[in-house]
């Protein structure tokens, strides 16, 4: 039955992407449309096609590039030298007993326990993991974690998960943009004078709006679809390493030890193996479950 | 033709079809199973073949140190050599005795303080610690590998499709090391 969950599982994401890319695409669509609009209203019929334009380029570069984008927001470099050799053992190990190619690993320079892993598919895959977590962790410890950036990869999260990133770092980009150009626009269409009627005022009404939602929207989505892929993913490893309290022990620590004070994009965030940063608004928006209902399960196992 | 026949046509028709289907399903998903071992057991073969060429450095390494222990240096080489050829069951059998020999080799490295500074030495020492991590992984994906397609071809409604076809056997797994996880903790 195992099997035929994590067979489900790829088909799922596959569907998500896809999805998503369509969602995501439409609300980008109708925000940069209507940047345009207050910007240079003159040319918004030439714009529209434009900017449909630039949207397919950025899915099509998030898709082939989007491992690339999210490696170097995380100032993660190649894992070359001696010096990790034993990590590289582990990672190419875990692939085996996984059954994919093993993904290219990578190291960020950061006291903090953490990882993740990035891609489109297990043929080009990355997984990279924090020097506080090598230092941090025993064997079994850091094999669970690697585990479990490897089941992200097996099962397809990894594309999902990486084009969110990337996707919601642009939406983040933009609405800041609109938010600006209110700004400014503002005071420039004052000095204008009146123009247009009802109409426009509705439309600069629903950017507003829109301007502000979307990144709480896009944050949701983001929430929404990361715990049940953090348990998968949790079981998925112990599969692998047939060893729950290697995975275990290494959240507990984390829970311990980490400060919670990882200097990371938000956009990249919900990747991580746990939350990089701690804020006052973990309740709401936490992409991760909690450590200690992972460790609950993973004891109960 | 009156309807009744027409229906009863269509009807086989439809059952035919479903049976084709149903047909080509099973015969595809024996042959990936079956390919999925093969592609396992390549693993395993390539982690086998690497540990092959790395043991005589280590053999001289060590000589140049320790020139009597001769005993370990003919276990080691006798176990090399079987390591690569024969049945996969006997190949792995060699390989639990190599894991076995260069764990007494490396316990009697123990005693000669400079062999055990000696750079070469910790090189290889944690090359093939690694090899032999990645052999027992592949072994598991080996195994787990064989235990679906036994799976699919001794259960309805797979074994209908899977013909004369045998169960595969399991790569066994030695005792030291099916304590080992319990003993390190």
């Amino acid at each position: 039955m195992a099997r035929i969950s994590f067979h489900d599982e790829i088909a799922r994401n596959k569907r998500s992407s896809l999805l998503l890319v369509v969602l995501i695409s439409a609300i980008l669509f109708a925000l940069v449309y209507i940047l345009v609009y207050i910007l240079v209203p003159e040319f918004t019929v030439l714009t529209l096609p434009l900017s449909v334009g630039l949207i397919v380029l950025y899915s099509c570069g998030s898709y082939n590039h989007g491992d690339s984008i999210v490696l170097s927001a995380t100032n993660a470099r190649l894992a070359e030298g001696r010096e990790y050799q034993y990590l590289r053992d582990t990672v190419e190990g875990l692939s085996i007993a996984a059954g994919i190619p093993s993904p290219k690993v990578y190291v960020m320079e950061n006291k903090e326990m953490n990882a993740f892993a990035t891609g489109k598919d297990p043929e080009h895959a990355s997984v990279a993991v924090t020097t506080g977590l090598i230092k941090g962790t025993d064997r079994l410890e850091l094999e669970g974690v690697v585990a479990h950036e490897i089941s992200h990869i097996r099962n397809r999260d990894i594309l999902f998960m990486t084009l969110v990133a990337v996707l919601v770092g642009l939406a983040a980009i933009v609405s800041h943009l609109i938010l600006r150009s209110f700004r400014y626009g503002g005071v420039r269409r004052r000095r204008r004078g009146k123009r247009g009627g009802g109409l426009e005022v509705a439309v600069l009404a629903v950017g507003f709006i829109l301007a502000i939602f979307a990144p709480i929207v896009v944050r949701l989505v983001q929430f929404a679809v990361s715990r049940r892929r953090e348990y998968l993913a949790d079981s998925s490893a112990v599969e692998i390493t047939r060893y729950p309290d290697g995975l275990a022990s290494a959240l507990e620590k984390m829970m311990k030890k980490n400060q919670g004070k990882m200097d990371v994009s938000e956009a990249v965030s919900h990747l991580f193996f746990v939350d990089p940063k701690h804020s006052a608004l973990d309740t709401i928006y936490a992409t991760h479950p909690p450590i200690e209902e992972r460790v609950r399960r993973l004891r109960a196992m | 033709m009156d309807l009744a026949t027409g229906l009863a046509i269509g009807g086989i028709v439809f059952i035919a079809a479903v049976f084709v289907l149903v047909l080509i399903y099973y015969y595809n998903r024996i042959r990936v199973l079956s390919n999925r071992i093969e592609e396992a057991w390549a693993q395993i073969d390539v982690q086998l073949k690497r540990r092959y060429d790395l043991v005589p450095n280590l053999v001289e390494t060590v000589k140049g140190y320790a020139k009597h222990e001769r005993e370990i240096f003919e276990k080691v080489s006798e176990a090399r050599e079987r390591m690569v050829s024969g049945t996969r069951e006997g190949r792995m059998e060699a390989s639990n005795e190599m894991t076995r020999t260069l764990r007494t080799l490396f316990a009697v490295a123990e005693n000669y303080p400079q062999l055990k500074a000696s750079e070469n030495f910790k090189l290889l020492q944690e090359q093939l610690e690694g090899i032999e991590s990645k052999i027992a992984y592949a072994r598991q994906y080996y195994n787990s590998s064989v235990l679906t397609y036994n799976n699919v071809i001794t259960t309805i409604p797979g074994m209908w499709f899977a013909g004369s076809r045998e169960k595969n056997a399991f790569l066994e797994i030695p005792e030291e090391e099916r304590e080992a996880v319990k003993v390190e903790f």
